[in-house]
């Protein structure tokens, strides 16, 4: 049986919980990290050195980083639907799910944080507006290629929608002034309407 | 033909023109970016919206993110050698450490090098730099534990998963830092080192 360790809160676990619902895949899950610990033992540490979230283990695989986990599980379990088969349409959907690596995820943190994660006395009101001016930048190229696609790797959903799933949840959900993105808001409600997204995903701001 | 846009000097450029003389695709280079600029004109956003480089044109597919790039050609033209594995478990296992790359090794660098090779030393943070170190290792620390275990990031054999971090091995081998003890990250990259495409586009272009 598939074991996927870590808490459902991260942003980066319910990208893979996510996956493994879309496509109907059995698992267990394990509690790791934030309030609940674990991440720090020698144990999870040799099968994890970083002691991040999410880490998979299937058989003698032991796989972490989520968009890897991400990328894997489509390509096992959902070629051609999650993972398109053509070389070039999937180079695509990779393309997208490295740009929300390397591109989207770094811009939310200064946002996120500060706004969920820190008491309101010690937010810096004018490093947060910069910071989202910084992230809007981004989601306007996401907008702009969902004005001429229905989903972020074609014209179906694919694993190129996971990774950017839940950090979509927290543009909209943020209490942030967000710029008018219209494309972005028909995929997002697009989105919203799968069941496994509405189970992973949405599921408050912690 | 192929081709690459985007300055030499860029680590992630490094990563796919080193890929494609490793394969021997034949590709054309037009530098873009840093002091070359161009990535902020309207041909170039047209292209890759973030302005960023590198951006492959592959007879009109376009494609950019450099690891995305790394991939893409490593499954049209390393069919058969170690560089795309065969097992998908293999890949999935090689492509982790280009993830780990974007998300860990990168980052960590960034303050490090920028700090030190592209900002002015009286313009320099050393507090900044100082913690930026200590991360760069940690990140170090992480590649010597795999190594311990395993010849090279993708396996038994170097493959495309070696390829995004080996651009910042140079660099934590290079720059005028502390370094901690790390003898299989060590033996990995002097490995890399002698491979005659990674001397050229990354140890001879040098610290920039």
């Amino acid at each position: 049986m598939l074991t996927i360790k870590g808490r459902p809160t991260s942003s980066n676990v319910m990208k893979v919980l996510w996956t493994l619902d879309e496509i109907g895949l059995p698992y267990e899950r394990e509690d790791i990290g934030g309030a609940f610990g674990g991440n720090d033992t020698a144990e999870y540490r040799a099968l994890n050195p970083s002691g991040l979230i999410p880490t998979a283990i299937d058989g003698d695989l032991v796989l972490w980083e989520s968009n890897t986990i991400v990328r894997w599980l489509a390509a096992v379990h959902s070629p051609d639907d999650l993972c398109p088969v053509d070389p070039g349409m999937r180079a695509r959907c990779e393309m997208w799910m490295d740009w929300q690596l390397s591109v989207l995820n770094p811009l939310m943190v200064p946002v996120f944080h500060p706004l969920v994660r820190r008491p309101e006395a010690e937010r810096d009101p004018a490093a947060i507006a910069a910071a989202v001016e910084k992230w809007s930048d981004a989601w306007r190229i996401l907008d702009d290629r969902l004005s001429r696609n229905a989903y972020i790797g074609g014209g179906a959903f694919t694993m190129a929608d996971i990774p950017v799933g839940p950090l979509a949840y927290r543009w909209f959900e943020l209490p942030i002034e967000r710029a008018e993105l219209p494309n972005l808001r028909r995929w997002y409600d697009a989105i919203c309407d799968r069941p496994a997204y509405k189970t992973h995903v949405m599921r408050g701001l912690s | 033909m192929l081709k690459i846009l985007g300055r030499l000097t860029s680590s992630n450029v490094q990563k796919v023109v080193w890929l494609c003389e490793e394969l021997n695709v034949p590709f054309e280079r037009s530098d873009v970016g840093g002091p070359f600029g161009g990535n902020d004109q309207p041909d170039y956003l047209a292209l890759n919206p973030n302005g960023r480089v590198p951006t492959l044109d592959d007879d009109g597919f376009i494609l950019w993110e450099s690891n995305a790039c790394v991939r893409y050609i490593a499954e049209k033209h390393g069919q058969g050698s170690p560089i795309w594995p065969d097992d998908i478990q293999d890949r999935a296992s090689a492509g982790r450490w280009m993830d780990w790359t974007a998300t860990t090794l990168a980052p960590a660098h960034g303050p490090v090098f920028v700090g030190l090779i592209r900002t002015p030393a009286d313009k320099r943070n050393p507090a900044a730099i100082a913690k930026g170190r200590d991360d760069y290792s940690k990140a170090m620390g992480v590649l010597d534990w795999w190594l311990a275990d395993h010849q090279w990031l993708s396996g038994d054999a170097f493959g495309f998963g070696d390829i995004p971090a080996a651009p910042f091995a140079f660099r934590w081998f290079n720059l005028p830092i502390e370094r901690e003890d790390y003898p299989h990250a060590k033996r990995w990259y002097d490995a890399i080192c002698d491979r005659p495409a990674f001397k050229k586009n990354v140890v001879d272009i040098g610290l920039a």
